[in-house]
This record gives structure tokens, sequence and C-alpha cells, in this order.
């Protein structure tokens, strides 16, 4: 290693380590130096040295003129600093001398792409006395330019930029145009704009790094009470209170608050805005010992004390006492034999297994609570949505039953009440079964739920151990509801012995409600209970932390900020070990300190979504509500979470997925994960790969097929892909992981069938059937030792093998059948294995699957362009409706043979598939989000569709009706007096339907038409004519629920986004706007519609000759297509306004190709209109297009080429079109297209 | 920058135009191989994106001069097709780029450049991952530039237009197979690319 080379790594170094100390010293206004970038400062010089040796140590540099990179890097600055200048002297406008040059001492790097170019800007600072940097070097850089940034780079911006301003060209092109240097504040980059640093985070940040110096003086200006708690606290205590003072010390200008601030700082409720409250100290002071009574105020020191170090200070102290008891083996339990608790000799492990399990018993309880109280909970549904909760005195109640688990079991015993009691599945004393509950005497003892029984016996020799007692557990929570739903009806279960009460609505004070309600619950159930009240979900829950056992407590919003002050982070629900670690990390221990950390950081370190959470409970805000149903607009609670839930849903329309939720508060509940439906919470879960994927899928279009989506596109791109993922998103099954031991093969097939038993029975009790199975094997690492939890699976490896079968099945044959399959496949020593699971997924539901649904129902909602889809869409239609009738057979037969169905079919036949049709007219007609809410309608519970109907006013019933009373007149004949009114209405959907038509069926509509007869009509147009009548009547029925669901939440959207939905479905706004316009087609005179009719049949013959699909906006063929009866051509007009009606064919037939195409041919009826119409539609765009756009043409007929692959129908079309379009590219080219197979 | 101030639309529409040429025939001269790759250096050089730039000044003349020659032919709007044409050795075509220009001499507001230059941007990204669709070109073969005039420029016009010798490429005998590359259509300027080979009819040479 040369000498020369050493020194100049060095100087490179060191003038990097100056830039720094420039940077923090110079920039302290707009930057926020933490002890983060120190620490990466550190690593790079670490870095630094390391490369430098590893540099020196290549001897093949000492022979280049360059001794090493770095002194070729500067070799090279200079040069190039060189040709600038050179450059410089001879572009500038230079010769004014006098003048200033406006970017005289300005020195700019060109970060990345830029609009004007790099090389432009360059342009700019030559001329104007600037400088233009090649390579980033802090030292001569002044100003960084870019329109863009990476994320990595925004996250990281002090080391990027090293606190250089980011700024915009436009800075520059706009200085150049006033010929004068303006400020760069305003230009500067929008993504920084509001990662400004905030006053709080300089605070919080700031603390830590100067507090060692200043941390003598720290404690004597703590405050007398906090004093006291952390002399307890010890050493952890005073370094914190120390830490915090420390940086008001650093800094004079606030010196003088500095007191009070520590005051407050010791009470933990410093806010963001330090300075504005100082007279808090003393209130809090006070507020401990005069507002809780004494028992809290017990309870609050003890957290107090125990906040540094245990959480669990009630407890803390007893244990230690009896953690000395050494235990001694207790009689009471006898040997169990291990063979009954392993699937060795135990015919009947499975059963027994799940019998004795309690998350199973907790599992299954929430489906048995819904089936129990639905009804109640569906009423209080109607009722409730009218109520508007008042602002300001909302009261939630919190009832929890005190150890429900053991208090159940031993409420026969009452000897027992105050003898250390537990339950566990086995009382086996050496034994490993983990303790599930146990009562507040054993508690005392330090005996926790997990506890293994073998360390609970050597705590508490004397505890008395149950096994669980379902049935009683069963019984319990019943009578437990059935009394919190005597009292209120917005309830809501969180557990089977816990629940929300919203009591807003009752009179009286709710403290006696609720002393009234632990009565009811003592005198029926004979366990206690103990209840919290307060203003939110949250903080009920924490005021029953304070109540339990068997108390009460109340908490009003003025003391709900002491309450939590001092309240140690992990008694929020929310927080688990992984949080309070790192946030113990950042010194913080209780909400108070948690408070000090300003939403930002939280949301940086934490997560968008966990930050808000913490954030948010810190101070005791809560914006859930209780029972989910709530009136959205106005309600209080709706604060930014929520509407920033609406938003996103908004965006990404997500609501679709999310399904008929009326009230969008219901798609935030799911968002948190908490609450809300379960596919709801699925579909979130699935929201960000979907779009990543997407994006990606996207990104391949552009980069190779070189075809772009618009934004429009895209986002309804986005939403097909997310339903059909989430199609799959949910899944049931059963898992053993305990206790499994096979001897032999036997063993394990007896295993396997008994477990698809179980899974069968738990999908019958979900009422789905499913199409994948998943069986999962644990099987025991080669070196892994036997687990020290008895018959536990110890250290294993996850395998899995799935399969999908093209029936969805709950049949316990099928599945066992399946299941040795799979397991076959494994090919394990059945030895090894110890926890054998099976997931049953790509569920359907069981109700609709007997309609004859073969898909799941979400499937249902796409709107898709799938002719399959709205094939089946339609049928359930129909089939829904038929069945609301009770004659479910109707619409069975409809779907078994609607896909064969030709033209000799029965009249009822016919009858239903051109419902089907009308259906389809009437989608056309309306935006596809007509289709989600007949999917919507079709999956719909009876309750809730009953609800809906209601809601709508009973017109769903009355639809209903008319359709029944429709397809029964068709099977008789057409009394066409009695129906005039439905002819009219009919005609209109005829003359609609015959411009697309053209051929088939116009001579007798015409005749009907002018005679209005109804007598013996030809089947095929006798259901024909009643396709509009009924498409009419469902225009009207379902944009209006639309409007109703929709608007809501449109309401609540922003401007822009709302002008984008609505101009995404323009037919739907046409709905909404003007519901006159196509609302009653019965009003309408019939002299009116008959002429109408002759027009437009007259216009459909012509239509096609002339050469005017396009022309327009949208095309005429758009609107041709929507009221024609075929398949295609509906799908077509509607991907028009899918694809962002651009005018153009390629982005069109590229959503057809990305939604389903082996399923256009799905349909019989006019084929011939079809394949005519659509060559034309062709023939007339090639027209259009060859002359200007040949790549268009091209992209169109090559998918048009793969569409001719799947489709009967494109494969005329294509061969009909393509010469043609070979001959006019002969003509305007010279050439043919190349259009061969091969790719 | 000043000269931008007082020209025609067309005249703004040709230099972009022109401009654009030049790095696309060498973005083709680059993608077809014709000269090792380290004739070539990327710059970012056209509308900031990274594109091929000859080394060799020789190279980087003649498609320059060529091109800019083109200037005010195509200003008038005389200029139908440019295309970059790769012979074999007995200087059969094998392999036509095409540009199809349409330049819209009626049109009268004022051109903004970038309006322009995305789209003609596209062009570039398009032709830098096209090399699937084109041909692979046999041994020892050459290539020129091409341009199809509407009508024969008099020759005392310009300086630059001499250089414009009529030319007698061999044409092939059955009409070309077409591979549109991609297209731009806008009111003043209208230009599409797209590759010709000789139809599969067409006798080997």
């Amino acid at each position: 290693m040369s000498m020369e080379s050493t020194r100049s790594d060095n100087s490179a170094k060191r003038s990097f380590n100056n830039n720094r100390n420039s940077a923090s010293s110079n920039s302290n206004s707009n930057s926020n130096p933490s002890n983060k970038k120190k620490k990466t400062s550190q690593k790079t010089l670490g870095v630094a040295w390391g490369s430098s040796s590893r540099s020196s140590s290549r001897s093949s540099f000492n022979n280049s003129p360059f001794s090493n990179f770095g002194s070729y890097m500067v070799e090279k600055n200079r040069k190039l600093q060189n040709q600038f200048e050179a450059e410089a002297s001879t572009s500038s406008h230079g010769g004014s001398g006098s003048v200033k040059p406006i970017f005289d001492g300005v020195s700019i790097f060109v970060d990345g792409f830029t609009v004007p170019s790099s090389q432009e800007l360059r342009g700019y600072m030559l001329k104007h006395g600037g400088r233009f940097e090649n390579y980033f070097s802090r030292r001569c850089v002044t100003h960084i330019i870019c329109s863009n940034l990476p994320d990595s780079k925004i996250k990281n911006l002090r080391s990027f930029s090293r606190g250089l301003p980011v700024v915009k060209p436009a800075w520059i092109l706009e200085s150049v145009a006033a010929n004068k240097l303006l400020s760069w504040v305003p230009y500067q980059l929008d993504q920084l704009a509001n990662n400004q640093p905030k006053l709080s985070s300089f605070f919080t940040l700031k603390r830590s790094s100067v507090s060692n110096s200043a941390s003598t003086h720290a404690p004597c200006q703590v405050n007398p009470e906090a004093e006291d708690s952390s002399l307890k606290v010890g050493t952890s205590g005073d370094t914190y209170f120390s830490e915090v003072s420390a940086p008001f010390e650093h800094h004079k200008q606030i010196s003088r608050e500095s007191d009070d601030l520590v005051n407050e700082n010791s009470n933990a409720s410093l806010v963001e805005e330090t300075t504005s409250s100082s007279g808090k100290p003393c209130e809090v002071a006070m507020g401990i010992p005069s507002n809780i009574d004494a028992k809290d105020e017990s309870s609050v020191k003890n957290d107090l004390q125990s906040s540094h170090y245990q959480p669990a200070a009630l407890v803390s102290s007893n244990c230690i006492n009896n953690q000395n008891i050494k235990g001694s083996p207790s009689s009471m339990v006898s040997e169990p034999s291990n063979q009954s608790h392993s699937t060795l000799g135990d015919p009947n492990f499975v059963e027994n297994y799940f019998k004795n399990s309690r998350l199973h018993f907790i599992g299954t309880w929430r489906n048995r609570y819904r089936k129990r109280f639905h009804s109640l909970s569906n009423g209080f549904n109607c009722t409730s949505s009218n109520i508007k909760a008042s602002p300001l005195k909302t009261a939630i109640m919190h009832v929890d039953m005190d150890c429900f688990f053991v208090s159940v079991v031993i409420r026969n015993h009452p000897e027992l009440r105050d003898k250390p009691v537990a339950v566990c599945h086995s009382d086996n004393t050496k034994g490993t079964a983990e303790i599930s509950s146990a009562n507040y005497p054993a508690r005392d003892y330090g005996i926790k739920a997990g506890m293994f029984v073998r360390n609970a016996k050597a705590l508490c020799p004397h505890l008395v151990i149950f096994p669980y007692n379902f049935e009683a557990y069963e019984e319990v929570a019943d009578q437990f509801y059935n009394v919190l739903h005597k009292h209120g009806n917005k309830v809501q279960a969180v557990s089977c012995d816990e629940a929300f009460l919203d009591v807003t609505d009752s009179e009286g004070d709710p403290q006696l409600l609720a002393s009234k309600i632990r009565k009811e619950i003592f005198e029926t159930t004979r366990c206690t209970a103990s209840v919290g009240i307060a203003g939110n979900m949250l903080m009920a829950r924490l005021a029953t932390r304070t109540a339990k056992p068997d108390g009460q407590c109340y908490i009003p919003p003025e003391r709900v900020d002491d309450y939590l002050s001092q309240l140690p982070i992990k008694t929020l629900p929310g927080i688990g070990h992984v949080l309070e670690e790192k946030l113990k990390k950042q010194d913080v221990w209780t909400c108070g300190q948690l408070r000090m950390i300003s939403k930002d950081s939280l949301q940086k370190d934490f997560g968008l979504k966990t930050g808000e959470m913490l954030w948010n409970y810190s101070r005791g805000l809560d914006n859930r509500l209780v029972g989910l149903i709530q009136g959205i607009s106005g309600s209080p609670s709706a604060s930014l979470p929520h509407s920033l839930g609406v938003v996103v849903t908004g965006i990404l329309f997500v609501w679709y997925p999310l399904g008929c939720a009326s009230y969008s508060i219901e798609y935030f509940e799911s968002w948190q994960g908490k609450f809300g439906r379960h596919r709801n919470i699925d579909v979130w879960g699935i929201l960000p790969h979907c779009l990543i994927w997407c994006i990606w899928h996207e990104r391949n279009a552009r980069s190779f097929e070189g075809c772009e989506l618009s934004l429009r596109e895209f986002k309804s791109f986005f939403l097909h892909i997310l339903f059909d993922w989430s199609v799959e998103s949910k899944s049931v099954g059963a898992e053993v992981n305990w206790g499994v031991r096979f001897k032999d093969v036997k063993d394990a097939q007896n295993f396997l069938s008994n477990l698809c038993k179980e899974v069968s029975l738990r999908l019958q009790g979900c009422g789905v059937e499913g199409r994948t199975f998943t069986l999962k094997i644990k099987k025991r690492r080669k070196d892994a030792e036997e687990p020290i939890k008895y018959m536990g699976h110890g250290d294993c490896e996850n395998l899995s093998h799935s399969t999908t079968v093209p029936v969805a099945t709950d049949d316990v044959e099928v599945l066992q059948r399946i299941t040795k399959q799979l397991f076959g496949s494994f090919h394990l020593d059945v030895k090894e294995i110890r926890g054998v699971g099976l997931q049953v997924s790509r569920l359907e539901s069981t109700e609709n699957s007997k309609q004859g649904l073969e898909r799941n129902s979400l499937k249902s909602w796409l709107n898709s362009a799938s002719a399959r889809t709205e094939e089946l869409c339609k049928n359930n239609y129909v089939a829904k409706e038929s069945s609301n009738q009770g004659c479910e057979g109707e619409g069975d037969e409809t779907l078994g043979q609607l896909c064969g169905n030709s033209v000799g079919l029965s009249i009822q036949m016919d009858s239903n598939t051109s419902n089907g049709a009308a259906c389809l007219n009437e989608v056309s007609v309306l935006p596809p989000l007509c289709h989600l809410d007949m999917g919507v309608l079709k999956s719909l519970p009876p309750e809730l569709f009953s609800e809906l109907n209601e809601i709508y006013g009973g017109k769903l019933v009355d639809l209903i009706a008319k359709n029944k009373g429709k397809t029964e007149n068709i099977n008789h004949t057409l009394s066409a007096y009695s129906h005039e009114k439905i002819e009219g209405a009919m005609k209109e959907g005829q003359a609609a339907l015959l411009s697309s038509m053209v051929f088939q069926n116009e001579i007798p509509v015409e005749n009907k038409a002018e005679q209005h007869i109804a007598k013996e009509v030809p089947s095929v147009s006798g259901a024909e004519s009643f396709v509009p009548a009924s498409g009419l009547k469902k225009t009207d029925l379902i944009p209006s629920s639309l409007s109703q669901v929709d608007t809501a939440v449109l309401q609540q959207l922003p401007e822009e986004l709302k002008v984008d939905i609505l101009e995404h479905l323009p037919a739907h706004r046409m709905q909404v706007f003007s519901p006159n316009v196509l609302l009653d087609p019965t009003e309408i005179p019939l002299e009116a519609l008959g002429t109408k009719t002759a027009e437009n049949n007259s216009g459909s013959k012509d239509f096609v000759l002339d050469n005017n699909l396009w022309v327009g906006i949208p095309p005429q063929w758009v609107d041709k297509f929507k009221v024609s009866n075929c398949l295609i051509l509906n799908i077509l007009a509607e991907m028009y306004y899918k694809s962002g009606s651009t005018g153009n064919l390629s982005p069109i037939l590229q959503r057809i190709s990305s939604v389903s195409l082996h399923q256009l041919d799905a349909f019989q009826d006019g084929w011939d209109e079809a394949m005519y119409i659509l060559c034309e539609l062709l023939k007339q765009y090639i027209k259009l297009k060859i002359e200007l756009d040949i790549e268009e043409i091209y992209v169109c007929f090559r998918l048009l080429r793969r569409f001719a692959m799947k489709s009967e129908l494109f494969i005329q079309v294509y061969n009909i079109v393509s010469p043609y379009l070979q001959a006019l590219v002969g003509e305007k080219y010279g050439g043919n297209l190349h259009m061969s197979l091969k790719d | 920058m000043d000269r931008k101030d007082n020209q025609s639309p067309q005249g703004e529409t040709a230099r972009i135009l022109v401009e654009f040429l030049v790095g696309a025939i060498t973005s083709i001269v680059f993608l077809k191989g014709a000269y090792p790759s380290g004739a070539f250096e990327r710059r970012r050089r056209y509308m900031n994106l990274m594109v091929q730039r000859a080394r060799h000044p020789r190279l980087r003349d003649y498609i320059h001069s060529v091109v800019f020659g083109l200037l005010p032919i195509i200003q008038k709007g005389m200029v139908e097709r440019a295309a970059v044409i790769f012979f074999n050795t007995d200087g059969i075509p094998v392999e036509r780029f095409v540009f199809k220009l349409a330049v819209n001499l009626s049109y009268g507001s004022k051109v903004e450049e970038a309006d322009l230059e995305f789209p003609l941007r596209s062009f570039l990204i398009k032709l830098s991952v096209s090399e699937s669709l084109t041909k692979v070109l046999p041994r020892n073969y050459r290539w020129e530039i091409t341009a199809y005039f509407r009508s024969l420029p008099e020759a005392s016009a310009n300086k630059d237009v001499e250089q414009w010798i009529p030319t007698d490429t061999r044409q092939w005998g059955q009409p070309p197979l077409l591979t549109p590359i991609k297209s731009m259509s806008s009111e003043p300027l209208c230009v599409q690319l797209y590759i010709e080979h000789p139809s599969l009819s067409e006798p080997k040479p």
C-alpha cells in the first residue's frame, strides 16, 4: 500500500466528515439531526475504511496513472469542471460583465429524469453563470434538481441529499424567465413537502442524544409525586426523566417553561403542543387521588410502580412470596394413561380432541351466537339505523364475565369460590397441559393462563383443577347474552363471555344500569361479571380492567387523560409483545409517554395503521362503533380513520368486492381486521398484493406488448383481479398438532378419515362447500428430540400438498378419498408425523349451489364481460326470483339447460332465458354496477333480502311478483288488455332490441306493435316480447337501489373522485340524476311507442350500411350494441366504458381478453347478426385507422386472432375481415400485415 | 433556442421530427448490429432518454447529414416515407424499416415541443425492445437511408436537397409483409414506423 493512496483516501474521508459537520451546523433550521443519522454516518465511516484498505491491496492500481479510484474521480471531476468553464466562457452572455449572472454561486446536480432534460438544465447553468456537477458532492453542489424521487431516497432523504435543498427543475426555468434567482422554497419537491420536521419530533429525537451530559441535573427537577414513584422504579426511571429534561436545558429559549414541562413529563402527559399546557401538572397531581375511588387508586399506583418493569403489578408481590414454596406432588390426580391421549389406540381421538379444545369452543361459539341472536340483531338493524347517536354523551358499556371458564365450572361448588381453581383439559400433576383459565384466588398465587400444570402446581400445591364443561359454557353464555339483549339493543359480541353495549339511548344513569345488569347476570348464571363504562369502546374496556373482579368502573370523559397517563402501554388493546418491546426501546412505557410522540413519527416507525392506532389509543380515542351499525354521515366518531377508509374504498372501488355493506363504516371496521365480515377482512388483506400484481402486469404489458391501460381501465382491471382473488380467500379446516403419533399406515388412515369427518362437519356448519383441499403435515425433523411439551409436536418441518376438484363438496367420503390421495403423495414414514391439518378453500355457499349456482357467490359479483359469469349472473337472478316465489325447480331447470338451449325449447324455457336476456339488456343500458347489485341481491340471505326490500320500499317484492306474473302468463295466452301497459313498456324495449337484431323477429313484432294482439304468437317472439318489459322493470329497481347504496358513499368522496366515478358509470349517472326519463316506461303513450318501434326498425336495417358506427362520442356502435340481445355485443359496449372510453378498439379487445376468452361463444341466438355487425364494426374501424394508425389495427387483429383460437364466432369474424384488411393495407402501404400464427 | 421563435409550425415540426429520425435511425442501425456495439455509446440525449449515438464521426455524419438534408423537404410535406433498408450482397433488400410521415401543412398554431416529443419518445422505447420482430441479416449486408418523395424537388431549391440522388434500389416482386412497430398521430404530425419483410412467396435470392 503506497503512502500516497492512503492519504488520498484519508483526505477524501475527511472531507466527507467535514461535509457532515457543516451540514448539521448550517442547516439546523430545516433539518433534524437525529441519533439515527449519527449512526449511519458512523457506519459509512467504517465501510469507507474497509474499502480503502481493500482497494489499496490491489497492487495493479499502483501501476496505472491513477493510484486508485478516488484519485481518478478527483481528476475526472477536475477535467469536467475545466470543460464546463471553457464552455461557459464561450456560451454565456458573458460580455455583460456589469450584471451579475442569475445563478452566480449556484451549483446544481441533476438526479434522474427531469423535464427539461439534464442537458438543457446544464445549458441554462452555462448561460447564466451557474455550475453543473456531473457527480454529486456535498462540497460543490448547492441544489439538487429532480422531478421525482424513488421512495427509498425519500425515506433516507438526509443521506441522499446531505441536507441540500431538493428542488424541481421549474425553479431554474422560472428563475431564468424572471431573470433573477428566485427562492427555491416554493419549488421544493412535493414529495418532501409533508416531510418537514416538526417541533415535537425535534424534541423527542434530540432527547436521547444530548441527555448524558445533563443527567446529573435532572432528578432535582422532578416533582415530588414523580419522585415518589421513581424511587421505587429505580434507575431506569431516573434516567428516563433525566433524558426528558435534558433537551429543555439545552434550549434556553424555552428554559423558563422547563420546570413545568418537566413536571408534565413526569406525569407522562406531554402532548405535541408542549408549551401550551403549563397549568396541567397540579391538575394531574390531585387528579389521581380524588377522582378514582380507593380501590382504583391503589391499582393505579401499582401500575405506576410496575409500569417500568412488569405489567402485572397486582400479582407480583404475591408471586415473590409464593415462588419459594416448593411444590409437593399432589395426591389428587392419578396418572392418566398416555395411550388415550394420543392418536395411538384411541379411535375417537379426533372427535375428543375437538371436544376438549377450548379454542375450538370459542371458535365455534361465534357461529352459534350468530344463529341464536341473529333475529335479535337483525331486528335492531332496522331500528338503529335511524337513531342518531348524540355525540356528547355516548355511553359504552363493556361487560366481561370474571374468569368465565372457571366460574362457570365452579358455580355448583360454592365451597370452592375462594379456593384457587384452574381449568385445564388434563389434571396430571406432572403434566405439560396448559392452564386455560384460573380464578382470582389462583391468580394470587401467580398462576396464569398458558402456564403448564406442572408449574402451576409448584406455585400452589392445593390448586384444584377442573376439566372443561362445554355444555355449561354454552348455557351460561346464552344466559349472559339474553340478559344483555334485554337491556340494550346495540350489543356487539366479542367473545362468549365478553360484549360491548351501546347504552347511549337508554334512560337513566349508565352506572345504575350496569349494576342492574351485573345483578341479573349473577342471578341467572351464578357467575359474576364486571362492567366498564366510558365514552367509547377502548375506554370501556380499560375501565373493566379496573373494575375486575366483580365490580364496575365509570371513566367520565374528563378523566380519560388522567387515567391513561400512567397506564402501561401493554394494557392497550392491540399492543402485543413485539410492539411493546419496540416502544420500550424508545423509552415509552406508559400511554402518557406515548402521547409525546407525534403521529407522524409513530406512523413512520410502526406503519400507518398501527401508528394511527397508537396515537389514538394513547389519547383514549376510539372511533369504533358498537354493533357496527350506525348512520355514517354526521356521526361524531366518523373521524379521520373513517374518512380515510371512505377515501380508500372510493379510490380503489373496493366496495364492490367488499359486498353489499351499505355503511362505509363497515368497510373500515373490517379494514382494522378485528371486526366486520370475514370476507371483507380477507379482501383488505388481498388488496395490496393484488395491486402490486396488477401494476406488474401493466408494466409488462407496456414494455413488451406496447399497450397501455388508462388509469380508469387500470382501475377496473384491478377490480376484476381483486374479485377473482377474493373468491379464494377463505378456507375452512381443522388441524391437530398435539398428540399425533402413528404406529402404522392404518393408524394414519384412520386418523385422516376422522379428521375428514370433522372438517366435513365444519363445512356443513358454515354452510359451504369447497373445491381446493390442502393437507398439511408436520414432520419431525431428523435431529429433533422429543418435545418438552408432552405429546407436543416439537421441532417440525411443515409440508403441504393440495388439490382442486371441479365440483365443490362437503361430503365426508369425497373428502376422505381426496385426503387419502394427498396423504399418499407425501411418501412419509407415518411415525415421523407430528401434526396433520386439512384445509378446504375455494368455498362456495351450499345454498347457492342448491339453487344451481356453480360458483362462489362472490364470483357472480364479477361485473366482467365474462360470458360465463354473466350468464350465471342472470341465471341466478332468474333462479332467485323464481325460488323466492317458492318454485325452485323452475330456476334449476333453466340453469341446467340454458347453456345448451336452442330454438326448440319449451315455452317456459324460452321465457326464462329471455328473462335472462332481459337482464342483459338492462345490464347494458345500465352501468356494470347493476351486475354487482344483482349478485348482491341474489346472494343475500332471506333476512337481509327482506330488509333491503324494506329499504327500497317494497319494490323488490313487487318486481318479483310482476316477473312471476308474467312468467305465468306466458304459459297461457297473452291477454292483451290486462297487459296493455306492460306491452307498452315492452315495445320500447323491442325497439331497442331490434335495432341491433336486424333480421329474424322483425315481422312478428311489428305485427304486435300494430295490433296489440297477444293470442297465438309464436312462442319465441312471445317470449322475447317480455324481455324488454321485465328488463325495463328492472331498470327502475336497480339504479334506485344503487343510488341509495352509492350516493351515501359518493357524498363522502372528494369532488374529483365523485366526478371520476360518475364518468365511469355514465349510464348510471343518468339513472340517478334523471330518474324520470327511464323509470316509468309504462307512462309513455302507446301510440308514441308504436311509432318509435317503427322508426327504430327502419333505422336498424340501415344503420349497418352507413359508415357511422365510429362517429360520435361515444361512437354510435356503443349505443347500438348496448341494447342488442347478443351477449358479445353487450360485452363490447360495456367494455367501451370500462376501457376508459378512448374510442380505440384495442383497449376494449384487450379488456375482453383479460377477462375470459373461452366463453365468448356461450350464446346461440343472434349468432349471425352478431357476426355481421362485428365484421362491419371492424371494417369501418380499419377504414378509419388505416391511414394514420396501422399499429392500432395491428394490435386489434393480433388480439382478434388470439380470440379466434378460442371462439368460433371470432374465427368467422377474423376470416371475413382479414382479407378486407389485407387488401386495404396493400392499397395504402403496398404490403400485407404480417399475421402469421407463430407468435 | 432562439431560432424557434420565428419559425412556422411546420418548420418546428420538421425540426423535431428530424431530430427524432436521427436518434431512431441510429437506434435501428444499432439494433441490427451493423457495427460492433463498441461503435456506439449510450447518451442521455434525446428527450432525456438513453439512446445510442454513433461514435465514429463518419457514421454519425452520414446519418446526421442525410436526415438533416431532409429537413427542408419534410417542411414542405413532400417526404412520404423514409426508410432504412438493409440489403444482402446482391443488393436485394432483406429488411426495411419504414417511417411513414405526414406533416400537416395547414396546421397553424404553435407547436409545443413536448407534445410531439413524448409520443416520439415511445418510438425509441419500442424500438429498443423490437429486436425479436426483426430478421437475422445475412453476412456482409449493407444499409442505406432512402426517402420517398411525393414529387421530385427542384434541384436548385437548396444545397442540402442536392445531396439526394434518385436511387435504383431493387424492389421485391411481391408485396411485402408489414409488422407495425409504433404509430403516432397528432394534429401537426403523424408518424408510423413499420418493418417490411419480403413476402413468403418471394423467390429466395
